[in-house]
């Protein structure tokens, strides 16, 4: 749920990170973040709301799951946002959480509060300051009604400007002692404390702060899975068998092992303080250079832009002007693809190479999708055309998967994790002395009849699901009858 | 070889001719698997044509003790084949519509011996059409055949007489029946449910009526290898498509992991092994010199050069219900030398011309009566161990 400021302050220009770069205003800038929130909420088919606030507070986009055809509607009405008037920014965050309110559940969900100015306009709900006065009679205390007994709600707070000095920026003092609020209260009522406040002063910062994105393009020769004939899956499937069987020649798979395949997501996984990348694999037909890129992935998106454009310097200079707000995995990332491109390898390698340290650091929701795109990379860069089947077939698998829910997919990720580690019993097989070789290749045999079973069940079970799970199942079906 | 001849019948009127009497014999219910197109409509006729039903076929024992193989046709019976069809013909009738038909291939002096080795399916000869190889079997259709045959030393008393009763199917059903233990029954009256089909692929999005064929189908085949005394798994090797072959793998563990945990005898013959071209030149030779001895050896074959891509799975299932060493063979139907031409031997071993005037040819059938004169081998050591 996005609580967004449009308040007439939202109206002035905010400085771009990238010098000579013409100024912009905050409300266009946090509108191009809210098309790419959209966006993304409509390929995952995830829950997405809107609540504006001038004085008032409306709900712009109630709590709903975005579908790609409606997508061009709030898309037109997030245009036609204008800012007037003055901030009820506590009275929006009540209606916020009145929007993610479960009954006895409490409040469960995610709030993100976009604002440049201080709450001078709220009439029902107040925040109380330390030495500050009471809160006036008749209104309420937000902290204790955002966060009743049982909820689960994060709230990240995007602050723009410095504002220390009244009207000049965020309230960053009442801001802050919200966040503490509640965490004391979260503490006390044993409820996970899941908040943040972040403040910007450019536009750059805004929209990263907005959008953590791992953007990243397709290769020029990918095509959907659901192109294939069903030989030529065959044909993936028995290459990306290879990369399993064969560790010493494939040794990108090794770093995308079965542990993070499975990883978890939602609401199991551990609060970090380290937000979630969002990454989005942008493909093109014919290379042309999608439109947006720039509006919808702010300065990456420019970056992305030279690329596409064979302007590998200029890729490259926009990259560093940019790097104070990417997220170092991204910025090493388009370093190696960049020079990679422009056959610097050893630039390239080396870049990849802090890249996958940096991948290392991220939190395990995003970890393994990050992981996949790097081997992608070096995948590419080694010409191993087997690992980069494999990892295409699970990254996209994942992407085709984003509609359904969570529990298949982490079902099938998990057989996929399953597959990898016959990697283990299938090297015995081929290590093994004369004396053991039965030993070992009836292990292995233990462990694909297990897995198979796994498979089978899985079919019984998710067999209504769809082409994108049957793919998935059929891939791993024939990948098993490869480790052989 | 004795004269005999092949008449075929369907539908017998009531009380026109006298049923054929079923000969008194140990019965051994033998599964024969195999994916589609492994071959399995061609080993049975083949092994018809073994039994009696005098196909001109040249067979060549593999064995290089030169010792003969116990199993040879049962002519003192009346009935040689049995072969019942199982055919759908309206698969939509919520009351079933399952006909059935029941052909009996008689022992009979034959007239005329070029009709003989042409397709033995029923209607052909009526309606004038000659084939030189087995008809596959039809979509919608399931072929009991109950073949009569001896085991044992040749000669009246030195053997006993056997029944093969087994079952031919096309479309792959009986290899999804063993490729995906969840279908598996465990009672000769088990149903295999609509759900439990769920686990073939794609399953799901087929034809209503296809679906609940292909239910039937493995109900049907469920029940008749219940307590199956013998498992023959035919594998194909070079096959060229990649799905076939991953088909083939899974279908193999499937067929072990039913041997194993059912305790029942597994053989394994590599068919079509005249695809493969070293397996194949040797037998050529061994049909030109008339040494009919090979020094073939199978499992070296199939374990240092992996003929058909099973070495290690082969090597995990030593000792598991298989011996690598007794238990696999590589035979072949030899209807094609592997490049799509028919291979034809002469009566005096001469490959028969592929282009002018039409020869009449031998079909070299190679070691197909080893898997199963194994697998009697097996049924009966095991009867007898268990006092059966």
């Amino acid at each position: 749920m996005l609580l967004l400021d449009l308040s007439k302050s939202m109206l002035a220009p905010l400085p771009d990170a990238t010098p000579g770069q013409p100024e912009r205003q905050k409300i266009e800038v946090a509108r191009t973040a809210v098309f790419r929130i959209l966006q993304d909420a409509a390929a995952s088919g995830s829950l997405f709301g809107l609540v504006t606030f001038t004085e008032t507070v409306r709900v712009a986009v109630p709590l709903t799951e975005i579908h790609r055809e409606n997508l061009p509607y709030i898309e037109n009405l997030i245009s036609l946002l204008t800012p007037s008037g003055r901030s009820a920014i506590w009275d929006a965050l009540a209606v916020g959480a009145d929007l993610l309110r479960m009954g006895t559940q409490g409040v469960q969900g995610n709030l993100v509060l976009v604002t440049d100015g201080w709450d001078n306009a709220s009439t029902r709900f107040d925040v109380q300051v330390p030495g500050g006065p009471a809160i006036a009679p008749g209104r309420i205390d937000l902290v204790p009604y955002m966060l009743p007994a049982s909820s689960r709600v994060s709230l990240k707070i995007i602050g723009i400007g410095n504002g220390v000095e009244k009207d000049k920026g965020v309230d960053s003092v009442r801001m802050n002692y919200l966040i503490s609020q509640m965490g004391v209260r979260a503490g006390q009522s044993g409820l996970p404390a899941i908040f943040s406040f972040q403040e910007v002063t450019t536009g750059s910062q805004l929209f990263a702060q907005m959008v953590n994105a791992f953007l990243d393009v397709g290769y020029e020769d990918d095509r959907p899975i659901e192109e294939l004939h069903p030989e030529e899956l065959a044909r993936h499937a028995a290459n990306a068998a290879k990369a399993l069987k064969e560790p010493q020649q494939h040794a990108t798979v090794s770093r995308i092992n079965s542990a993070q395949l499975a990883a978890k997501s939602g609401p199991e996984a551990a609060y970090t303080e380290t937000p979630d990348i969002e990454v989005d694999v942008v493909t093109t037909t014919g290379g042309t250079t999608p439109a947006y890129l720039k509006e919808r992935y702010g300065p990456l998106g420019e970056v992305v832009e030279a690329y596409m454009n064979g302007q590998p310097e200029l890729a490259l200079s926009r990259l560093a002007t940019a790097a104070p707000v990417l997220p170092p995995v991204t910025r090493l990332y388009w370093e190696a693809r960049i020079q990679y491109s422009n056959r610097s390898v050893v630039e390239a390698a080396r870049s990849l190479l802090q890249a996958w340290a940096e991948a290392e650091k991220l939190p395990p929701a995003t970890q393994p999708k990050i992981l996949r795109r790097l081997a992608l990379l070096q995948a590419r860069m080694q010409n191993d055309r087997e690992t980069e089947t494999l990892v295409r077939f699970i990254d996209d698998t994942e992407h085709r998967l984003g509609s359904t829910d969570p529990a298949t997919r982490e079902r099938l990720m998990e057989l996929f994790g399953k597959l990898m580690e016959l990697r283990g019993t299938y090297q015995l097989t081929r290590l093994a002395g004369s004396g053991d070789l039965q030993d070992a290749a009836q292990k292995h045999e233990e462990a694909v009849d297990h897995v198979f079973g796994l498979l089978q069940d899985a079919r019984l079970e998710l067999s209504a699901n769809g082409p994108a799970v049957e793919g998935a199942l059929d891939f791993i079906e024939i990948c098993l009858a490869e480790m052989r | 070889m004795p004269a005999v001849k092949v008449t075929t019948k369907t539908r017998r009127a009531p009380g026109t001719k006298r049923e054929p009497k079923t000969p008194a014999v140990d019965s051994a219910r033998i599964a024969v698997i195999g994916i589609p197109a492994s071959g399995k409509t061609t080993y049975f006729r083949f092994l018809s044509g073994h039994f009696g039903l005098n196909l001109p076929i040249l067979y060549i024992p593999a064995r290089a003790d030169g010792g003969q193989l116990p199993l040879f046709g049962d002519l003192e019976n009346d009935v040689a084949l049995e072969e019942t069809t199982y055919e759908t013909t309206d698969p939509t009738d919520p009351e079933g519509s399952l006909e059935t038909t029941t052909r009996f291939y008689v022992n009979r002096p034959m007239e005329d011996r070029r009709k003989l080795w042409v397709e033995l399916s029923a209607g052909r000869d009526e309606q004038g059409v000659l084939t030189k190889y087995p008809l596959p079997t039809k979509f919608n259709q399931f072929v009991e055949m109950k073949l009569r045959f001896r085991y044992g030393a040749p000669g009246g008393e030195g053997s006993k007489p056997l029944e093969l009763n087994t079952i031919d199917e096309a479309g792959g059903i009986i290899a999804d029946y063993f490729t995906y233990d969840r279908l598996w029954v465990e009672s000769a009256d088990g149903e295999v449910s609509e759900k439990s089909c769920r686990v073939i692929p794609h399953f799901d999005s087929w034809r209503p009526d296809r679906r609940d064929l292909w239910r039937r189908g493995l109900t049907l085949l469920g029940r008749f290898v219940f307590g199956a005394d013998a498992v023959i798994l035919l594998l194909s090797p070079a096959l060229p498509s990649l799905r076939d072959q991953a088909q083939q793998v899974n279908l193999a563990r499937g067929v072990f992991r039913y041997a194993k945990s059912h305790d029942t005898p597994l053989v394994i013959a590599i068919s079509k092994a005249d695809k493969l071209k070293e397996f194949y030149s040797e037998v050529e030779q061994t049909v030109r010199d008339r040494s009919f001895r090979s020094a073939f050896d199978p499992v070296d074959f199939l374990l240092r050069r992996d003929g058909a891509g099973m070495g290690t799975i082969l090597v995990a299932q030593e000792g598991q219900g298989i011996s690598v060493k007794d238990d696999v063979f590589l035979v072949s139907s030899a209807v094609s030398t592997g490049e799509g031409h028919p291979l034809f031997i002469g009566e005096g071993g001469q490959e028969a011309p592929s282009v002018g005037a039409q020869t009449m040819g031998v079909p070299v059938m190679v070691n197909t009566t080893l898997p199963l004169a194994r697998a009697c081998e097996r049924i009966l050591a095991r009867r007898a161990t268990k006092g059966g």
